[in-house]
């Protein structure tokens, strides 16, 4: 007990433990660590270190284990006393105060540790009181004064280097292995739980997807749905519209008799509630076309002037309602010609013209064109009218948008007209752009290229075939100057007949050959050649004799012509309405009958073609139904067949199909007439029909001069001569 | 298992303690010794103590106890490089290794092996070596 009081006197250095048989090697290395540090010189570190060996062993090997004390006491002369206690809870020494007298031999060497080390230290006490174990305490004296500091130092060096014995730094290790395989489990379990979250928000996000996909493709279909029902139900609304606005005009015309004040009022009403449903459907219809992708861009060579004309003459009715606003169309003649659509072109304008006259109160609506750079044109219509705001300028260009105005209240529109031209003058090759000031008028320019798709017809007259279109019937024009062809051409444009050009007289003997054309224009001097032998020899040859030879000149010789045989003599200029009479009287020789046989279920379109041709000379027999018409076609042999599609027993397609099939009918030409869009693929399938005539013109004086046009280019000739139609 | 490596050259046997062997370390080099001796038929054992700091009674024992069982197994030993600090305890401690033969370093421990060898060829097995002496032998 007392020893335990003295362990509490003392500066504690170090404490360990005696466990393990490596113990007693650190206890051993520390004692002399500490000796060092203590100031100890090495033989002093030695005999420490042997002696703490020793006793260490001692309890470790007899008890089993124990405990050291390091500490260090203050002794005499400022010396302190290094002092290693070593208590083990053993059985004791036996024989100890033998062994201390020397007197005790161990078997093992025993006795000679504790011998030796009393002999190694300066102070040495071993206390044993069997069974309780026992203390032993060695002591050196230091060879110096050792400072509280420097023990503390000490101190906090021994803390650093932990001692640690091989054993336990396994241990140590094995703790921190066990801590991290345990984190590790952790973490996999946590990556378990993230995985499987993961995994059902994969499945969700396929889920999605999936549905998204759905949608999508219904979405698809929608769009495709409402594109197509959009197309055929404009198509079905079209039919009865064109009935009510030709029947409407028939009564305004006073045909059946004279109307009242009133009743006249009222179908004005009714024609023009017509007229803008026909508007919007057309309008619906063209946007259909456009997002299917079916329009198709025909083009063809115009001149700008004759497109202002044609304008001018169309729009002339919306200007009657307002005499304060003019429209002026500056003169385009010195532009060359375009070639484009020419249809699609007269839209945009016409589009853009209504607009500027709609919100254009009173001043003037100017249309001019003029090139622009990169093969482009542009056509502008500049109003001074109510104008735009800036943050509008593009919006209007939105399907069903119009800007609020108190003139948009009163005119009324689709909100169609500037979406659909923009997309037709992007079609085309150019664009629509609008240049506004709010309350001083707006300017629209549509660019559109001069030669669509490049130049496929770029010269200013085009070579005209030497292949012969077997629908229209060959003229012969013996002619130099290309201008003049170019207006001969323009003259039987859509009547018929096709120019054959020659330029020289071995040309025109070669085409006359070749072509067999049904007559010749002449011009009596070409370049440097004169054609006088060339008539004679046309009258004397009997092949050739039977065809009818016009003179064309500029010298007044109509004697000289005639005795040279020529059927015709005329002075250049060409008189249009001339020329297309001599040829048809001559194509009338070719054995056509008037009769022309009218194939549709629609009682009305029957009775509105009925009356379209009251007034020529075709007389008209009809069909209601497809079977009907080939019977009749086959019986009656008419001159020509106008045909509608959309029949209920056999549609017109077959019906064309059938008649070309038998070569009892397969010279009738036949004229399509149909309200429906057609495909690509059906308009193939028509290509044996001499015309197609679309169902969408409003007026009775439009559909008759269609379908003369369309009969003229079958072959069988009323005329065309308004006089002679006119009672 | 942690082992005191044993090395061979030539005849003899070579060991170099550069740890604090503890106990049961000490007793495994013992045996590992010995049995080297038997299945190699090394004429001398050569042990380095140079890294010894603390060589206490039990490692003391150790030294004598393989330098007697060499010798039974007819293989000289010659312990080297023990620090005077580790001399003078032992000699404190009243250990005097008896019977085991030691050099300064362990090219005169080698020199004393080869001569030994000769000497055994030319005087016969156990006879020491006559400048035995003069080698700080610290066996009396």
């Amino acid at each position: 007990m007392a020893a335990r009081k003295k362990i509490k006197n003392q500066d504690l250095l170090l404490q360990q433990e005696l466990r393990f048989e490596q113990d007693v090697v650190s206890t051993r290395q520390r004692a002399r660590q500490l000796a060092s540090l203590l100031g100890f010189d090495a033989q002093d570190q030695t005999r420490i270190a042997t002696a703490v060996s020793e006793i260490a062993r001692n309890a470790y090997k007899y008890a089993g284990g124990g405990k050291v004390w390091f500490s260090l006491q203050s002794a005499a002369e400022g010396r302190s006393l290094f002092t290693v206690q070593i208590r083990d809870e053993g059985p004791g020494i036996a024989q100890l105060d033998r062994i201390l007298r020397s007197e005790y031999v161990s078997p093992t060497g025993m006795g000679l540790g504790i011998l030796g080390a009393q002999r190694l230290m300066d102070d040495f006490r071993i206390e044993s009181a069997e069974p309780r174990g026992t203390l032993v305490t060695l002591a050196k004296l230091t060879p110096r004064t050792v400072a509280a500091e420097e023990i503390a130092r000490i101190t906090a060096a021994l803390a650093q280097q932990a001692p640690q014995t091989a054993l336990e730094e396994v241990q140590q290790q094995n703790r921190e292995l066990l801590g991290a395989l345990e984190e590790l489990r952790n973490r996999e379990a946590e990556l378990r739980v993230l995985n499987s979250e993961l995994e059902d928000t994969n499945r969700g996000v396929v889920a999605l997807y999936a549905e998204l996909d759905e949608k999508a493709l219904s979405l698809a279909r929608a769009n495709d749905v409402k594109t197509r029902f959009l197309s055929n139900m404009t198509h079905e609304f079209r039919t009865p519209l064109n009935s009510i606005l030709s029947l409407t005009r028939l009564l305004l015309d006073r045909l059946d008799g004279p109307l009242t004040a009133e009743q006249e009022k009222q179908i004005g009403y009714v024609r023009r509630s017509a007229e803008n449903l026909s508007e919007l459907v057309n309008d619906l219809l063209d946007l259909a076309k456009v997002e299917a992708g079916k329009i198709v861009v025909r083009p063809g060579e115009f001149r700008v002037a004759d497109l202002f004309g044609a304008l001018r003459g169309m729009l002339k009715p919306l200007l009657a309602a307002n005499h304060s606003v003019a429209l002026v169309f500056e003169p385009a003649d010195h532009l060359p010609p375009l070639y484009t659509d020419e249809g699609k072109v007269a839209q945009i304008l016409r589009n853009l013209i209504s607009n500027a006259l709609k919100y254009t109160e009173k001043g003037e609506v100017r249309v001019a064109a003029a090139a622009a750079p990169n093969g482009t044109l542009v056509f502008s219509v500049a109003d001074t009218g109510i104008g735009i705001a800036p943050e509008d300028q593009e919006r209007i260009f939105e399907e069903y948008t119009q800007v609020d105005s108190p003139l948009q209240r009163r005119t009324r529109g689709t909100g169609l007209g500037l979406p659909l031209s923009r997309k037709l003058a992007t079609l085309l090759g150019g664009g629509i752009v609008v240049n506004s000031q709010p309350g001083i008028g707006s300017t629209f320019r549509a660019t559109v290229m001069r030669e669509y798709g490049g130049p496929q017809e770029a010269a200013y007259v085009p070579d005209l075939p030497s292949r012969l279109d077997p629908t229209r019937l060959p003229v012969l024009v013996v002619e130099d100057n290309r201008e003049t062809l170019f207006v001969y051409e323009k003259y039987i444009k859509g009547s018929g007949y096709q120019v054959i050009p020659a330029r020289t007289m071995a040309e025109a003997r070669r085409l006359l050959r070749e072509m067999r054309p049904i007559a010749v224009v002449l011009d009596v001097l070409l370049q440097d050649e004169s054609t006088w032998d060339l008539l004679k020899d046309i009258k004397t040859d009997e092949a050739t004799r039977h065809i009818p030879v016009f003179v064309a000149t500029i010298v007044e010789n109509e004697a000289k012509a005639t005795a040279f045989g020529a059927d015709a003599f005329c002075e250049k200029p060409v008189d249009r309405d001339w020329l297309l009479d001599r040829l048809h009287r001559i194509a009338k020789q070719h054995d056509r009958k008037q009769e022309v046989l009218v194939v549709d279920d629609d009682e009305v379109t029957r009775y509105l073609l009925r009356s379209a041709l009251a007034r020529t000379p075709f007389t008209v027999v009809d069909a209601p139904t497809g079977n009907e018409g080939l019977r009749r076609a086959l019986a009656d042999r008419p001159g020509a067949i106008i045909l509608d599609l959309a029949m209920p027993d056999v549609d017109g397609f077959v019906v064309l199909e059938r008649l070309k099939a038998d070569p009892q009918t397969r010279t009738i030409p036949v004229i399509i007439h149909t309200g429906r869009a057609l495909s690509a693929n059906e308009r193939a399938r028509l290509d044996e029909a001499v015309a197609i005539v679309p169902k969408e013109s409003d007026s009775p004086e439009l559909t008759r001069s269609h379908l003369l046009d369309a009969l003229a280019r079958a072959g069988i000739t009323g005329t065309t001569h308004q006089q002679e139609l006119t009672p | 298992m942690e082992r005191i490596p044993i090395l061979r050259m030539g005849p003899f046997l070579l060991v170099t303690i550069q740890v604090d062997m503890h106990d049961r370390l000490a007793l495994t080099l013992q045996d590992d010794l010995t049995a080297k001796i038997a299945s190699t038929g090394a004429k001398g054992v050569l042990i380095d103590i140079s890294s010894l700091e603390v060589v206490d009674s039990f490692i003391g024992r150790m030294l004598a106890n393989i330098s007697a069982m060499a010798s039974v197994l007819d293989a000289k030993t010659v312990v080297v490089g023990m620090q005077p600090a580790v001399a003078i305890t032992l000699v404190e401690l009243g250990l005097s290794l008896p019977g085991v033969r030691t050099a300064l370093n362990v090219e005169r421990g080698m020199d004393q092996l080869h001569r030994a060898l000769g000497g055994t060829e030319k005087r016969g097995v156990n006879e020491p070596a006559r400048q035995d002496a003069e080698r700080g032998d610290i066996a009396q």
